[in-house]
This record gives structure tokens, sequence and C-alpha cells, in this order.
């Protein structure tokens, strides 16, 4: 708002121009007609009056072209600067955030919550500044003719004024719901749209398409809740200009009685009172505006007022080149109110491999997601190359560790691009080099584009197991000192698991590296293995000292090995 | 780095405005008789505005001039509720057009939203979601401004004006022709503004959209532009996004306020004319001076209708834009296969052939013969490949990723049509298959598990009776019960957006558990215990062996330990089929199978 002052500032004199223009043109027109009616008096011919009259309607007309464009711009930009904040503040939040939010309701509050805030901020304030201006020209006129007539006719303001307040509220709260309605209903087209696959797969649309009549129906009501009280607010801004009328009918024609008001004053007061009605009338619709403006940047001020419970440090520690030793103390932690990590206390020298299993919802991958803070840990629990977490800039963490999530996220662009992504501005033959490791260079060798492929969203014309390693690469191509892998082999085969790992042997080098996985394969050549269970390490150690213990990696690394066998018979 | 990304949504072919029209015109059919009642109303409003003036004409020359104050009140309560009959009309008819307005989005927003739900797979691999998301909420909120700025009551405005220019002509036609000689100016203004204003129109809607795609794609995959530190990049991106729409709609608004403007300085230049003009008659004395004064007032009457309705005029033309956009994407026929017209899938014209099914087995038979599919163009992704599943039969599709395997499971729910050969359910070409009847006998766990936000009850059963009474059991048979009732809520814990607040396994449990639910005679599993511990997938294993007896069952596996019960292994490579025999024969030809079994147990 303050950024565009100027622009506020220098509309509303256009304004007054334009109006002065407009003026100008009814009083022109009173002189050409008394020079009409008295033609002998003459100053000017009829002709002279017109062009004078032409002259100022063309001015009015070129000054309100300026003064509209300055205050709409003013509002188109401040929607600009506050969209600009608003993603600005997305990329600050964390996971906890998102994951409590739906991504519609976001896109939502970005697009109709935004746009009412800019009427607001564009019709809204051109509109106030209108009606201020007609109403303190009128008020002017009137007081010169009778400023105890002036008083009576806007003594009915206040009451007027008093009814719209308790509106206000009420005007407030509906459009608030108004917008959370069309929320869920963005909410259910792009969950919809996104689930497209199940959604026919299952034979859901006659369902889907009920319950996005339901979210139509919620949003329906709550607008004509809305249209209701902004239908009321005409009533009484109508009867509030009549009854202004009304005491002047009374009080002033007693004055004229009297003689203590001449007709003409009276006819022409009235003249003028009759120019206040329509600013009244638009009075109502600016506070209808005023209150959906408010609602929604209220709305909009839940996200830029969000707080990260993931903060940067006051004062990073910067434990210059990081080599990557990981270190765990006692940590415990979790999402909502059951602990999902409980005591780890785990420490990974740097360069040392450690493989990491365990069933299914046992916090693998809650443990790794730690490194990179995804999620807030507590102080002095995490430590890489020494140093607490906690201490440590996000950027710095995050720029050394290369994080392979279980669930891959590609962007819509292109293979290369997708790649490139830690390290945007990348060579060709690093990108090519990482897709060779990841085993992905036959595929890319296969498309008609190479590496130009598009991938379309999420990458969905990829495979499953294409994708997966176009997400190994891009983690690969940051050249991290910790490499974290969740579950990265889960979707390819034994040949190209194979092709991998041989490939990741001699890529690791002086890197920490841990791996997550559910099949013993990928952890081959591990300096120590852990395994999970409900959040804690209940076994540690190597290969071999972990199939001497007996317990459940042993089970697991049997289980695979009977099936070898019965196989075999 | 430059952004090709699909989010850059192209301006959507034009309409003439007539078609347009003409489209838009049966939505507001079923709520005709509201709309006439509104129109109805339009007399009594003018009316009522009409009466006021004389009211208090009344009560200056019968009164307030004369010092009666005796027949006052009475007149002031008339004024009153003559003011009073005005608002409350004017409550009702902007009530009335808001409620049909109301009512047509709705009609539109849904039919929109079933369209969707009929386009085919292929429409939804190349549209960004945020785009179709702008079209069903911000291009028809642009409609709703429309109805909220009065379009239906443009009619009354038309009506008005004709009076008004009656009533002129009769008064003096050579002054009204002086008056009207402005209006050509006026009517070309409009005419050249509209194409101008609709082209950036179309921009702003489609640079929306753009907004939209990016923002949802962002917050998607937040976490990796956090992990890959590359949030001034992003940042970057959606300024650029962010500029070019603003930018957009300045065009927009310097239009807007040229029209406002023009017509405003025309209804002056016109008073100006008349002043030249009558003033030149009135020395000549062929006209009378207060001939002149009234027709002033009347060129301003003459003007308020034009005003109005050139406010509504760029209102409209957005509104077109929107309507071109939403008329366009309704008019999209990349519906799924299934839909379109016989003659244009080419159902039927290769029969099934090598399919023969003893009735007495349980469940179906399934037959891909000789077919070849290509995503796009012929970059072919099955080069001639061909399966028969006798009924009951458990087959094992493995090979290299990337080698087509999903693609098969794709194509037996006919998400896409072959090319080339044809898939047979028990004898009967797939393609003359109702779709619903074909999907409801699959049931298939995707590669990738999606959950909706909802509950985990929801999630199984996808709000289907039938599917929801089997919620628990199917839990069970996956081995997912014990986990879910460990949950707070049990089979009622919230589950949020993309089923975050799960674990990956969790995830593709719940998933499978799903397939199960529906009781489907077809079972389709594409890696469906890829993320699963070998524990939990022996006890899925476990479960599904009562319930795969007699339902024909298609298997995708990386894992083999998972397949090694199938009747049948089929070896995919790059679309092409290279082995196909059970386990024991695979092994003794020791080809691609046996190469990959080895590797899996090596050790
Ligand atoms: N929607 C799509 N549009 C275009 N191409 C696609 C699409 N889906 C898959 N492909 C391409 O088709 C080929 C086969 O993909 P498919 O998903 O069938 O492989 P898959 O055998 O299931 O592999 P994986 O084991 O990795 O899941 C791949 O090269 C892939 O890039
Ligand atoms: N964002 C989240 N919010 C709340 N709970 C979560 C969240 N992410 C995971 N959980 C819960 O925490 C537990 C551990 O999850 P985690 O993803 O770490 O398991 P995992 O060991 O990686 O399992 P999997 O083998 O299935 O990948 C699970 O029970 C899961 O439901
Ligand atoms: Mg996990
Ligand atoms: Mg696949």
């Amino acid at each position: 708002m303050r950024t565009c002052r100027g622009a506020y500032l220098g509309g509303a004199l256009l304004l007054v121009g334009t109006n002065l223009c407009g003026l100008a043109i009814p009083w022109l027109l009173k002189l050409a007609i008394e020079e009409l009616q008295h033609p002998a008096s003459g100053r000017f011919t009829p002709g002279q009056y017109g062009a004078m009259i032409a002259a100022a309607a063309v001015g009015q007309g070129i000054i309100r072209v300026f003064s509209r464009t300055t205050l709409l711009n003013a509002g188109r930009r401040i929607e600009y600067l506050l969209r600009e904040d608003l993603y600005g503040k997305l990329l600050t939040l964390d996971r906890t955030y998102f994951s409590n939010w739906r991504t519609g309701d976001i896109l939502s509050r970005l697009a109709n919550d935004l746009t009412n805030v800019r009427m607001l901020l564009g019709f809204g304030v051109l509109s106030v500044l209108n009606t201020f201006i007609v109403y303190t020209a009128a008020l002017i006129l009137l007081t010169r003719i009778s400023p105890f007539l002036t008083v009576c006719a806007i003594a009915p303001f206040p009451l007027m004024i008093f009814i719209v307040k308790k509106l206000s509220a009420s005007m407030f709260k509906t459009s608030k719901r108004m917008q959370e309605a069309l929320s869920r209903l963005t909410t259910r087209v792009e969950e919809n749209v996104s689930a497209a696959a199940v959604v026919k797969a299952y034979c859901r649309e006659d369902g889907e398409i009920e319950t996005f009549r339901q979210a139509c129906d919620g949003y329906s009501d709550a607008s004509m809740a809305v249209a209701k009280i902004r239908g009321f607010m005409l009533p009484i801004m109508a009867s509030t200009g009549a009854f202004g009328t009304l005491i002047i009918l009374f009080v002033g024609g007693a004055q004229v009685v009297s003689g203590e008001l001449t007709l003409g004053g009276f006819v022409a007061f009235n003249g003028y009172l009759a120019m206040l009605v329509w600013p009244t009338i638009m009075l109502g619709w600016i506070l209808n505006l005023v209150q959906r403006g408010a609602a929604s940047m209220a709305r909009l001020g839940e996200i830029l007022n969000a707080s990260a419970e993931l903060v940067e440090p006051t004062d990073p520690v910067d434990p210059g080149e990081i080599r990557g030793e990981v270190e765990f103390r006692n940590l415990t932690f979790s999402y909502g109110a059951t602990e999902m990590l409980r005591g780890i206390t785990l420490k990974i020298p740097a360069g040392s491999r450690v493989g990491i299993v365990g069933v299914v919802g046992s916090g693998k991958s809650t443990l790794v997601r730690m490194i990179p803070r995804l999620f807030p840990v507590p102080d002095g629990t995490v430590f890489v190359d020494g140093v607490d977490l906690n201490r440590m800039s996000l950027e710095k963490i995050r720029a050394a560790v290369g994080f392979v999530p279980q669930e891959g996220f590609l962007f819509s662009r292109s293979i290369a691009e997708n790649v490139a992504y830690g390290k945007p501005g990348a060579g060709r033959e690093e990108i090519e080099r990482a897709v060779r490791i990841a085993g992905l260079a036959g595929d890319v060798a296969r498309f008609p584009q190479g590496l130009e492929t598009l991938v379309g969203e999420r990458g969905v014309t990829l495979s499953g197991g294409q994708r997966q390693r176009v997400s190994i690469a891009r983690a690969l191509l940051k050249e991290p000192s910790i490499l974290v892998l969740d579950d990265p082999l889960s979707a390819v085969d034994a040949d190209t698991e194979e092709e991998i790992l041989s490939a990741l042997s001699g890529y690791y080098g002086e890197r920490t590296v841990l791996i997550v996985s559910h099949r013993l394969s990928p952890l081959r050549g591990c300096d120590q293995i852990i395994v999970l269970e409900q959040g804690a390490i209940v076994e540690q150690g190597s290969h071999e000292e972990l199939l001497e213990l007996g317990g459940r990696y042993a089970a697991i690394h049997k289980e695979e090995q009977l099936k070898a066998e019965i196989e075999r018979l | 780095m430059h952004f090709g990304g699909i989010y850059e949504d192209e301006i959507v072919g034009k309409m003439y405005d007539r078609r347009l029209m003409g489209r838009f015109f049966p939505y507001l059919l079923p709520y005709r008789r509201l709309i006439a009642a509104a129109l109805v109303l339009l007399p009594f409003v003018a009316a009522a505005k009409l009466v006021q003036p004389w009211i208090l004409k009344l009560a200056i020359d019968d009164h307030i001039t004369k010092g009666v104050m005796a027949g006052l009140p009475s007149l002031a309560a008339l004024f009153l509720g003559v003011i009073l009959a005005e608002s409350l009309l004017m409550f009702a008819q902007v009530y009335l057009l808001q409620y049909v307005g109301q009512k047509v989005m709705y009609d539109i927003r849904v039919q929109l939203f079933s369209h969707i739900q009929r386009l085919s797979a292929r429409f939804f691999d190349r549209t960004p979601v945020g785009s179709l998301v702008s079209r069903l909420t911000s291009d028809i909120e642009v409609l709703g401004e429309m109805f909220a700025a009065g379009i239906v009551t443009v009619v009354g405005d038309v009506l008005v004006l004709a009076g008004i220019v009656g009533i002129m002509l009769f008064m003096n036609v050579k002054l009204s022709l002086v008056t009207f000689s402005v209006l050509p100016f006026l009517i070309w203004t409009a005419f050249a503004f509209r194409k101008w204003m609709r082209a950036a129109f179309r921009q702003v809607r489609a640079r929306q959209s753009n907004l939209s795609s990016f923002l949802t794609e962002s917050i998607g995959g937040m976490a990796v532009v956090q992990l890959f530190n590359r949030e001034r990049d992003e940042a970057r991106e959606f300024r650029r996004l962010n500029t070019e729409y603003m930018e957009s709609n300045l065009p927009v608004i310097t239009w807007d306020a040229a029209l406002y403007a023009v017509v405003e300085t025309l209804s002056s230049v016109a008073v100006a004319l008349i002043i030249w003009y009558g003033g030149g008659e009135i020395v000549r004395g062929t006209l009378s001076f207060g001939a002149l004064v009234a027709f002033i007032q009347y060129i301003e009457r003459f003007f308020s209708p034009i005003r109005d309705l050139s406010a509504k005029y760029s209102v409209m033309q957005g509104a077109m834009a929107s309507l071109e956009r939403i008329f366009t994407l309704l008019d999209n026929q990349a519906l799924e296969p299934a839909l379109l017209a016989p003659a244009a899938t080419g159902a039927g014209k290769e029969k099934g052939v090598s399919c023969q099914t003893a009735p007495d087995e349980a469940g179906s038979s399934i037959c891909f013969n000789d077919i070849w599919f290509a995503y796009s163009e012929d970059a072919f992704v099955l080069k001639d490949f061909s399966l028969q599943m006798r009924r009951g039969e458990k087959v094992a599709l493995v090979g290299e990723t990337g080698g087509g395997k999903t693609t098969v499971t794709r194509l037996l729910s006919r998400l896409y049509d072959v090319n080339r050969g044809s898939i047979t359910v028990d004898g009967a070409d797939i393609r003359e298959i109702p779709l619903k009847t074909l999907r409801k006998r699959i049931g298939v766990v995707l590669q990738d598990p999606y959950l909706f936000s909802g509950t985990v009850a929801y999630n199984i059963s996808l709000g289907d009776p039938e599917a929801l009474k089997r919620v628990e059991k199917a839990a069970a048979v996956v081995g997912a019960d014990r986990l879910i009732r460990e949950l707070p809520n049990g089979f009622e814990e919230e589950v949020r957006e993309r089923g975050v607040n799960f674990s990956a396994g969790e995830r593709q449990l719940i998933s499978f558990a799903r397939a199960v639910a529906f009781d489907p005679d077809i079972l389709v599993l594409d890696e469906a215990t890829a993320s699963v511990d070998t524990a939990s997938e022996r006890l899925i294993q476990r479960g599904l062996e009562g319930l795969m007896h007699g339902r024909t069952t298609l298997v995708v596996a990386h894992r083999l330990s998972t397949i090694r019960d199938a009747d049948r292994i089929v070896v995919i490579h790059h679309g092409e089929k290279m082995e196909e025999g059970t386990h024991a024969e695979l092994m003794d030809a020791k080809g691609v199978y046996y190469r990959l079994y080895q590797l899996q147990f090596k050790d």
C-alpha cells in the first residue's frame, strides 16, 4: 500500500481535475443559455460556447483516462506485490505447514481472495474518492444556500452509519464463508483432476460429480447470503437519502412559508440534495467491497502471518566445507502426538555407508528426513560435522545433502532440467554422467527427444522406474557430501538395480551415504546397518554381525534366501 | 534456464460473438421465468423513480408556495412509501438476477466438471492440473461478474434508450439528428475497442491460468524446491509469470477507462453541438428557447443508459473471453476412447481369435492379440504383444523398467486404446464392452498409490456403499488392519491430501486394500508391494491366496519372490515379449528371467 501512495495521491488529484472539468460544463451551459435568453448582452456567440463546452469535455475525457488508469493500475500493482509476497512466504514454509493445508485452498486464496483485495484497492478506492469529492462539493454548495438545512439533511446519516456498521460485521462473516466455500470447491477440483487415474480405474466419476455438486451448492448458498446482505443495503441507503429530503420538505417548506428562505433557494437545495442520492447508494456498494476485501485480506493474512516451525538460526555457525559426519544423539521426534522416533543415538563417520531397514511405518523415512532438516528437530539431537543442525543455515546443510525422496517429484520440464535441478547451468557432460550412473542412459537414448523429453506434470509420461532414476540422477548431479537414498530402487528390476549399484559404488567415494531399503541387495557394502522398529534402533552392526546376532535382520535375510532356495529346488 | 514447461496455456481459439451468445443463451432458458420477473419489475422501478420529482413538485406548488401545510404530511408519507417501494423493487430485482447468475454458474460448472470426467487419460497426461482448476473457478467467476453487473437488464437499458430516441425525434427531428451525429463515432469506438479488449482479456485469462498451473506444481514440489535450494529461482520464475499477468491487465484497464471517457466526452460534445446549432436556429427564430432547454435535458437522459451500457460492455468482453475458454474445453473431444463414436475406434475390426474359455471356469479370460501401442505418434511402446490368460490364472509380467508393463495394464482398463490388435475379455472385444462394466470388473492397484484427503475408510471404499461394507475385511486381507487399528482413530483416522501423513508403504497397503474392497473378478497388481517390507509382503501373500482363487490376476513385479507362485511368467523387454512359461521352464531356458533371478538372489 505504502509503495503506491504516490499513485493514489496522483490519482486523487486527477480525479479532482476531471470533476472540475465536469462541473465546468453545466456552468458553461448555464452561461450559454443565459446568453441565448438575452442575446443583447452577448460576450460570446453560441458557437463559441459550444466550442468551450466541447473543449472542457475533451479535457475531462483525457484527465478521466489518466485518473482511472492511475488508480486502477495502482490496485493491480499492489495485487502483484501481494502475490509475490505470498509466494515468497510459501517458499519459506515447512512440511508441517503444507501437510495441514490443501493445495486447492492455497490456490483459491492466491487467485480469488487476491481478486477481492484488488477490487477494494482499485475500484474501491476510486469509488471512495469519487464519492468523497461529490459529497464535499455538494455539501459546500448546500451550506452556501442554508447551513441549517444542511445539518437537517444530513441528520439521518448517523443512524444509517449505525445500521450499516451492524450489517458490516455480518457482511464480513458471510463474505468469509463464501470465500471458504470457494476454497473447498477449488480443492475438490484440484484433487479430482490430480487423481484422474484413480477416479477412472474405480469408476468414481458419478460419485465425484456428486461431491462436486455439493461443493457448488455450498458456494452458491454462501454467495446468495452475500447477495442478500448486499441487496439489503440498497433500501437502507435509499431511505437515508429519502429521509433527508423529507426533513427538508418540512423544515425547508416551513422556512419558505415564513419567508426565511426563497423559493429558488429551496428548489436549488433540493436539486443539490438529489445529487447525493446516487453516491449514497454507491456507498453501500463500496461498503460491501470493503468488507469483502477485508475478509479476503484476513484469509491472505493467514498465509502471510503463518510462521514456519522450521526457522533459520539467528547466529548460524559456518562449519566450512561439510565432510559429512552425521550424528544423532538421543533424538526423539513426533509429527503430532505420538512419537515416531524414540531415543535414536547413532554416529555415522564421514565417508561411511549406513543401511537402514525396518517394517512399513517404522520411521525410516522420518529418520533420514531429519538430516536435510525437512522437519524441525529438537536442539542438541542432530549434528553434522559436530555442529548442531539447528545452528547451521538451511541453505548450507541442504546444499551438502543429496536427497532422493521415497516418492520422487518431477517438474513438468525436460529430463535435463529435472536432472540439473540442483545445479542450474550444469554442463551437458555432468548431466549425462549423472544420468549414466542412475542407469537412465538407455531409456534416454530410446526417447526421440533424448534429454530434452518433457516429462509431464509430476513426471506422468515416464514409467515408475524412470521417474525414480531421474530423481536419483538429480541428487547425484549435486555432488553432495551426504547422500540420502530413501528406498531408491524399489521400482527398478534386478538387472538395472545391479547396474546402478555398481555405478554408484564408484560414485560414493568420500561421501557419507544413507540408504533405506526393504530389500537387502542395495545394502551390500554398507559399513553398518541399523534396524528400526517403532521408531527405535533395535539392531545395529555390520552385515556379518547382524547375521550372527540372529535377530530381525537375519530373519529378513533368511527369508530372502529361503525363497531363493525353494525356487531352486 | 528456460522453462518450456507445460504451464504455458495457449490463448484459445476465437469464436464469433453471435455463436458464443447463441451457446450461452440456452443456459438462461431454464430460468426464463425468473428473468422475466426481473424484467417485469423494470418499469415499476422506473415509475417509482419518475414519481418522486413529481411528488416534490406537488409539495412545492400546492403547499409550500401557497403556505398550506395541511396536506403535506400525507404527501411526505407517499414520498417515503415510493422511495421504499423503489428500493425494495430494486432489491428484488438484484436478488433475482444474482440468483439466476448463481444458478447458471452452477450449471456450467457442473457441466464442465462432468465433461472433464469424461476426458481421456491422454488429455490428463498433457494438461496441467492448475489450468483446469482455473477454468472451473476463476473463468466461471468472471461470468458471475457479468451477472452482478446486471447484464440481464441490458434489455431494460435498450428499451429506455429507444423510448428516449422516440421522444427526441418527436420533439425535434433536426436537433435529434444533430445529437445522434455523435453516435456513429461511439459505435465505431465500441466495435474497435471490442477487438482490442477481447484480445487483452484473452491474454489475461491465459496468463491467469499459467500462474495457477505454476502455483499448483510449485506447491506440490515445495519439498524438492527447498531441498535443492531453488527458492530464489522459483521466485524469479513466479515473478516472471506474475509480471506477465499484471502487464496483461494494464491494457484492459486502459481500454475500459478510454471507453468510459469517450462516452462521457461525447455526451458533452453532443450538448455543445446543440448549443452551437440550436443557438443559430434561435437567432434565426426557427427554434423556441424553451424547446432548446428541454432538449438539452433529454440529451442527459439519452446518455445515461448509454453510459450504463458501456460499463457493462467491458465486463461483458471479459466474460466472453472466459466463455470462449469454457466452451473450448467443453468442445474438447479428447474423450475416453469408449465415449467416442464406435466408428472412430475401429472396434470390431479385429475379433479376438485365440481365446477359448471353458464355461465352467470361474473368473474371466483375457487375451491380448498382437497389440501395438504408442503413446505418441509411432514411438511404439508395445510391439506385437500377445498374451492369453485363462480364467482364474495368475500371470506375472516382469522385465526391465520402462519396458511397458504398466502400459499393458492401462490398455486392459482401456485408459488408452491399442493402435493395432485387440484385447478381449471373455471373448468380447473390450471396445464393445461398456467402459464402466469393464472397469468395474477390474481391480487395479496402481503403481503410484494416490490417497484422497478424507478418512482411511473413505480411501479404501472411495465412498462406494458396497465397498464400504468390505473395508475391514479388505484391510485384513492385505495385512493393513493391525496398522490401521493402531491409529488413534482407526479407520476414521484423517488422511491428509495425497496421504502425506502416512508412510509410503502404508499408502501402498491402503491402496491395495482399495482394490480388494471392490471385489473385482480381475485383479491387476502393478508393483503393489514395491514399498513394503518382506514380512508384510508375506502377510499379503497369505491373505491373497484365498482371495485370488477364481480371480484372473495380472501381477507386475520386480521382486521375483512375489511372483514365484504365478501360473505363468511373461518377460517384456522394450515392449516385446521375450519369454513366456512357468518359473521352472524359464529357469531351464537360462534366458533373461534366469539372469534376473540369479542377480536377485546372488549373495
Ligand atoms: N503417459 C505416457 N505418455 C507417454 N509415454 C509414456 C507414458 N507412460 C509411459 N510412457 C513411456 O512408455 C514406456 C513404458 O512405460 P511403462 O510405464 O509401461 O513401463 P513399465 O514397464 O511399467 O516400467 P516400470 O517398471 O519402470 O514401472 C516408457 O518408456 C515410458 O517413458
Ligand atoms: N508428515 C507426517 N505427519 C504425520 N505422521 C506422519 C508423517 N509422515 C509419516 N508419518 C507417520 O510416521 C510413521 C513413520 O513414517 P515413515 O514414513 O518414517 O515410515 P517408513 O519407515 O519410511 O515406512 P515405509 O517403509 O512405508 O516407507 C508412520 O506411521 C506414518 O504414518
Ligand atoms: Mg519410508
Ligand atoms: Mg510400471
